[in-house]
């Protein structure tokens, strides 16, 4: 079974993607097309998967059920995804799981952690655990983001 | 000088900390490379936003120099490592950083930790993401400011290190902060020029430019927002980087900065765009605190001057006299002047610099200009803080390094890229033109009565040598495996930025500097009095004059 990491833990994943076989307790990973399709009528616990291109704002209205919501990054260099976390985050106020998923090396994972991802299906060439110190990359930042940091500069005093 | 770090900002904890993991991971990234454990395509944008280039003969590593600015301890720095690492020299370049064209790959994380001792760094010298944020090389000294943008520039800086959301951008992008209408940052080609304002009531403000550039579509920058309130500046800047990260081109490289997006939305609705992401987004976005803003401009205070009184240039000598006239402008404080350091002597590639230069300039600046020196964006030094009474002994010593060429503003002080000589994305030289523009026209006297003439020179279209806003650009082009230069004239940096207006035909490599100088010739018998600019009469006699004198065929000798 596949492996990722999520909080910084290296577990088994239970989702599963159109073409790959079904096994017990995995669950299907919709494209935004298909689950906006049907999502009327979705109660179980849904996973929805986003290419860099889909709009965060026609998913919004959607995200009762949504429990994991997965990003693709079909290409290197592609930063599309990281303002789409940030928008499911911030704007959405979406609390579920955030995966990134697609051309990911353990050199992303310090910023994709600080805009909201909390969960990364890598690719596949890379040592997991060899990854997992990248997430300590750095202890400071002049930005606020999602993770928690020894030391944020703030530009505005809390609340 | 003991705890001495300059009128500058200076790091705390925070910022020291950032730059030492900033090295580690570096170091790390390098050991994975050489170790096979990374392939070239996937080290390569890991490098680059670290400023490391793969050149045509060598790595080439560009520093950051944040808006210009050194404290004569960091240029000693400088020096070292131009010693130590390379061929004993650097370049400066037209974005205020500097280059080194020689370093070892293996020994770049050893560079950034000596710079990371003097609170420096190489952060996205290059790479897809925000770059080293520019500013007018005579903030705080100049009369004609509103205020001292730097505190702004800091503070932008900061925003824009590391920033989680905005480090896989289409593209490059490029911020310049002014407070001046003279604009000598040229923001307007920049993808955000960020111009200081006050409203009616008197509160600091931003007007707001986005999409400028240069490359191969120059653009002039549009502007999009008359007023941000100073609270909204980071938040405004986020919501027209996240406008472009979502929606820039992706898709061609040479279609993906901001520029293409603006013009493609048109600047109406880009400007909605960047409104309602700014409108929804703000709840989220950084708020810039008044506190903020005044701990950044406590580090900018003027230096502690002296009661002095204005004073005449202090010698006869006529060289003097021409570098007094050419090379030193008004300071805002009575009894000091602003000095320019020319590096575009005759024989010198525009903007290289040696170790021993840089060190003897860090002499000079600590004896003469409160330890401080600044980069230009045309290449040139900048001793900010001088004595007009010390100006003659300056004079001497800046004369002995071969540092005062009496040419700021004049035709030779022109901006070169580094060309085919080093760069691997050139088409043709650029360096060899500059020399030949230089012996062409080594009669002073008349370089002083043409006035002010700027040459700005790119080895292909990328156009790191600014051709399209030169008074008179110059472009490399390769035709069959052949150097050739396209001429524009009537292009400016200046406020309201131009871009120039290609004469014809590119010429060949050794007619340049006599099209040139036919293209003068032209000017000195139109030209309306002595103050009339080259570039004015372009603009108000037209391209055609230039044209025909520069084309015209020659049947006399036939």
């Amino acid at each position: 079974m596949r492996q990722i990491i999520r909080r910084r833990e290296i577990v088994a994943d239970e989702l599963r993607y159109a073409g790959e076989p079904e096994l017990d307790g995995t669950i299907s990973v919709q494209t935004l097309a298909e689950w906006i399709a049907g999502a009327g009528c979705a109660t179980a616990p849904a996973a929805v998967l986003l290419s860099a291109s889909d709009e965060i704002e026609t998913l919004a209205p959607h995200l009762q059920s949504v429990r994991w919501i997965v990003i693709e990054f079909a290409k290197p260099g592609d930063g599309r995804g990281f303002s789409q976390a940030r928008m499911l985050r911030q704007r959405c106020g979406y609390p579920y799981e955030l995966r990134a998923r697609g051309v990911i090396k353990r050199d992303q994972l310090f910023f994709l952690a600080r805009c909201g991802f909390d969960a990364f299906d890598l690719d596949p060439a890379e040592d997991l655990a060899a990854c997992l110190p990248a997430f300590n990359t750095f202890s400071v930042a002049y930005q606020d983001g999602s993770d928690v940091l020894l030391s944020v500069r703030r530009r505005a005093p809390a609340g | 000088m003991g705890d001495y770090q300059g009128y500058m900002y200076r790091y705390d904890q925070i910022d020291q900390t950032l730059v030492n993991e900033r090295v580690a991971q570096f170091r790390d990234q390098t050991q994975r490379f050489l170790a096979g454990a990374l392939s070239e395509d996937e080290f390569r944008p890991l490098r680059l936003r670290n400023g490391l280039y793969i050149q045509r003969f060598a790595p080439m590593l560009r520093v950051s120099i944040p808006y210009g600015l050194l404290s004569t301890r960091q240029l000693r720095m400088l020096a070292h490592i131009a010693r130590h690492y390379d061929r004993d020299y650097g370049h400066f370049t037209t974005r205020q950083n500097i280059q080194y064209n020689w370093p070892a790959l293996e020994r770049v994380p050893d560079i950034l930790a000596d710079l990371a001792t003097v609170q420096m760094h190489a952060l996205q010298t290059s790479g897809n993401c925000i770059r080293n944020i520019t500013s007018d090389h005579l903030a705080g000294v100049a009369a004609d400011e509103l205020e001292d943008p730097r505190p702004f520039c800091e503070i932008i800086r900061q925003w824009a290190t590391l920033h989680p959301e905005f480090s896989y951008l289409p593209r490059k992008f490029k911020i310049a902060v002014t407070a001046s209408p003279a604009d000598r940052a040229a923001s307007e080609l920049h993808d955000i020029a960020v111009r200081l304002k006050y409203a009616a009531d008197g509160a600091l403000g931003f007007e707001i430019f986005a999409g400028g550039g240069l490359g191969r579509t120059p653009i002039v920058g549009k502007l999009i927002r008359s007023f941000v309130p100073r609270a909204d500046l980071l938040a405004y800047l986020e919501a027209i980087l996240r406008v472009y990260n979502r929606y820039g081109r992706r898709d061609n490289i040479h279609k993906a900065r901001i520029k293409i997006l603006v013009r493609a939305l048109g600047t109406a609705e880009f400007t909605r765009q960047v409104e309602q992401e700014f409108a929804s987004n703000r709840p989220f976005a950084p708020r810039l605190t008044d506190q903020e803003i005044e701990r950044m401009r406590a580090f900018f205070v003027p230096p502690p001057y002296q009661q002095l009184e204005q004073c005449s240039p202090g010698s006869a000598d006529p060289a003097f006299q021409a570098w007094h006239r050419y090379n030193t402008r008004d300071h805002k404080v009575r009894g000091y002047r602003i000095v320019f350091v020319s590096l575009k002597k005759h024989g010198e590639p525009p903007g290289d610099v040696t170790a021993a230069q840089m060190d003897a300039l860090a002499d000079l600046a600590d004896r003469y200009s409160f330890g401080m020196i600044r980069s230009t964006h045309d290449q040139n030094l900048v001793l900010a803080d001088v004595p007009q009474r010390s100006l003659p002994e300056l004079w001497q010593a800046l004369d002995a390094l071969g540092l005062a060429t009496p040419n700021i503003g004049t035709l030779t002080d022109m901006i070169c890229c580094p060309g085919l000589d080093f760069c691997s994305l050139a088409n043709a030289g650029s360096i060899g033109i500059a020399k030949q523009i230089h012996a062409r026209f080594d009669d002073m006297d008349y370089l002083y009565d043409l006035g002010p003439v700027e040459i700005k020179m790119s080895g292909c279209m990328n156009a790191c040598g600014h051709h399209h806003i030169g008074h008179i650009g110059i472009l490399g082009v390769d035709k069959h495996g052949k150097e050739w230069y396209q001429i524009t004239i009537g292009g400016s940096s200046a406020a309201p930025a131009a871009l120039g207006e290609v004469i014809g035909p590119s010429v060949a490599k050794e007619a340049v500097a006599e099209t040139i100088a036919k293209l003068l010739e032209v000017y000195v018998r139109e030209r309306h009095g002595e103050d009339e600019r080259f570039l004015d009469t372009v603009r108000r006699i037209g391209v055609e004059p230039f044209q025909e004198r520069v084309y015209e065929t020659d049947y006399s000798a036939a």
